[in-house]
């Protein structure tokens, strides 16, 4: 199966966009259609309420290519290479090493912030996240859904070590780690200067969510504007694989507001 | 700079300074950066760790996760990064969280959770410096939270098969092992010839998985397989630590002081032999008396006699 070539009726599947999907999910979302916008490889988006439950890991987004269900970005990217597509041939052993790295600290920390906030920060978690996330369900399974999906988050966070940190400290880190992909970036177009890897796919997702996104507080979203390279990225990125495409690309379309231009 | 700081962490064996991943990540950092902390390790008499090891204590101050002690050194102006470039700071956190979400689960796995290993090794190895009776239920409560970690950072939702978990895991692992191999290449240490942060990061996840002697080792073979690897841990150990690069004995100093034992009982032993060689050969009618050999032996006959006495 992985000699077969990329069919034109490829899915992927994530939550639905107006009311369900939470911050951590879009960007993972918009991390993979950038990627595969990236290959030029095909792909429909389609919105299912109950997408969690039918992913075969439980994480979303996933994507079904002919017979085969793959989720998260990082098999993805492996399925894909399978099937010959790859966008980080060219990069040096040092390089492929390096943008593993950089993979790791936006998961790491980025998205470990986001979800942070979405679930334990307890005023976004009661007036965006319970209401969204239990939405296509009736009283009183929202309720029992959302407060399970807390408590697993919450464990996770746990035994990580990040329960015990206040969200001042979260921005803390989410500054940190935008302070260092903006030194990375420089003044490149890209991570890897001339063409985009799946590191800049990645980073697209998440930046352009939090940005993207409204908030109980626009703190998280000016944590990124404070770097300048950081939007021109997200902006270039988005000119180059999203406008001109259809309409149903996340990336037209911002999880609670309208407010999707960068340009204020 | 002025109050004096303390540091308590696990301590070592097997020729490391300590056990623990993130206690020698500090104590590493501390000697490239010449921070001058006194490092308590924690034993039996000594008063049960609370939670987070390894502590740092200055004059009133307790801090206790390694990048928050590291943070507080860089103020105290022990700073083992003020080289590095920008990119090279952010190429630091970039490399820290690989070897968090990539090496990390397969270090606690080998440690805490593979039964052989733990039962055999670390158990008994954590309990001995754990003053009862919190050594019988500390060292369990350790294992459950490393395996409580690896499960929801890397397990997908129940039912899971705990079997292709670990796979992945060590699978991830030794991917990583070969990223840092290739990324260390033949420099001495990873951004040049200094020792920065993120040496004291890997040297504190590689150093126990290299030297630490489990029965199940899959991790430590793979690792023997990158030489580049095992020579940058031995270098920090032997400059930076004083240890000398021997394999398996645990408490060094008392295998030394037995050695230098053997090693007189032997030199005795040789200079009865000479003694007695020599005694025959000035008995024998062919040789004339000797003075001066005479006078050599018995120098040497007197020195043997407070030798024996020397042995410690």
């Amino acid at each position: 199966t992985a000699a077969e070539p990329w069919p034109e009726n490829a899915v992927l599947y994530q939550q639905l966009k107006e009311e369900q999907i939470l911050l951590s999910d879009n960007a993972s979302s918009l991390a993979v259609q950038a990627f595969l916008q990236m290959c030029s490889l095909p792909i429909r988006v389609v919105c299912r309420a109950n997408a969690e439950y039918m992913s075969p890991s439980g994480k979303l987004p996933f994507i079904h290519v002919g017979n085969q269900v793959v989720s998260e970005l990082g098999p993805i990217v492996q399925f894909v290479k399978a099937k010959g597509h790859s966008l980080s041939d060219g990069l040096d052993e040092v390089q492929k090493a390096e943008m593993k790295a950089y993979m790791e600290l936006v998961n790491n920390m980025l998205l470990t912030a986001e979800l942070y906030l979405q679930w334990c920060d307890d005023v976004t978690v009661e007036e965006i996240t319970h209401p969204r996330y239990g939405s296509p369900y009736p009283w009183p399974l929202n309720r029992i859904l959302s407060y399970q999906k807390q408590w697993e988050v919450r464990r996770k966070m746990k035994a990580i070590g990040w329960a015990g940190k206040t969200l001042e400290q979260v921005l803390e880190d989410v500054d940190q780690c935008c302070q260092a992909l903006s030194q990375r970036l420089g003044t490149q177009p890209y991570f890897f200067n001339k063409q985009p890897t799946e590191l800049d796919a990645l980073v697209f997702g998440h930046l352009f969510t939090i940005l993207t996104t409204q908030l109980t507080t626009d703190e998280l979203s000016e944590k990124v504007k404070n770097y300048s390279n950081l939007t021109a990225f997200c902006r270039r990125i988005e000119q180059q694989y999203f406008e001109g495409h259809d309409k149903d690309s996340s990336a037209t379309v911002a999880a609670r507001s309208a407010k999707r231009s960068l340009l204020r | 700079m002025a109050a004096p700081m303390e540091l308590s962490c696990w301590g070592g064996d097997w020729g490391l300074p300590s056990l623990h991943p993130e206690s020698l990540t500090v104590m590493a950092y501390a000697k490239f950066s010449g921070a001058p902390l006194t490092v308590n390790t924690i034993n039996k008499s000594w008063r049960a760790p609370k939670g987070d090891v390894p502590v740092l204590i200055a004059a009133d101050i307790v801090i206790s996760q390694p990048a928050k002690i590291l943070n507080f050194l860089r103020k105290q102006k022990y700073n083992a990064d003020y080289e590095l470039s920008a990119k090279q700071g952010a190429d630091t956190l970039a490399y820290i969280a690989l070897l968090e979400e990539k090496l990390l689960p397969a270090l606690l796995h080998t440690f805490w959770v593979e039964a052989e290993n733990y039962c055999s090794v670390t158990k008994p190895w954590f309990a001995s410096r754990i003053p009862f009776p919190l050594s019988l239920y500390l060292p369990g409560k350790m294992s459950r939270e490393a395996l409580n970690r690896i499960l929801l950072t890397r397990g997908g939702p129940p039912p899971y098969s705990l079997t292709e978990v670990e796979a992945q895991i060590y699978r991830d692992a030794k991917e990583c092992l070969n990223l840092l191999s290739k990324r260390l290449g033949t420099s001495q240490f990873l951004f040049g010839d200094r020792p920065t942060t993120l040496d004291a990061f890997v040297f504190g996840f590689l150093a126990p998985i290299y030297k630490v002697c489990f029965p199940r080792v899959q991790l430590q073979e793979h690792l023997k397989q990158l030489p580049n690897l095992c020579r940058f841990c031995d270098d920090i150990l032997t400059c930076y630590f004083r240890l000398t690069v021997s394999g398996h004995s645990p408490a060094g100093q008392d295998t030394a002081d037995a050695n230098l034992q053997k090693l007189t009982q032997l030199v005795n032993k040789e200079s009865n032999l000479i003694e007695k060689m020599d005694d025959n050969l000035r008995k024998s009618p062919q040789h004339p008396p000797r003075k001066l050999t005479m006078l050599k032996l018995a120098a040497g006959g007197e020195e043997s006699s407070p030798l024996n006495r020397l042995s410690p």
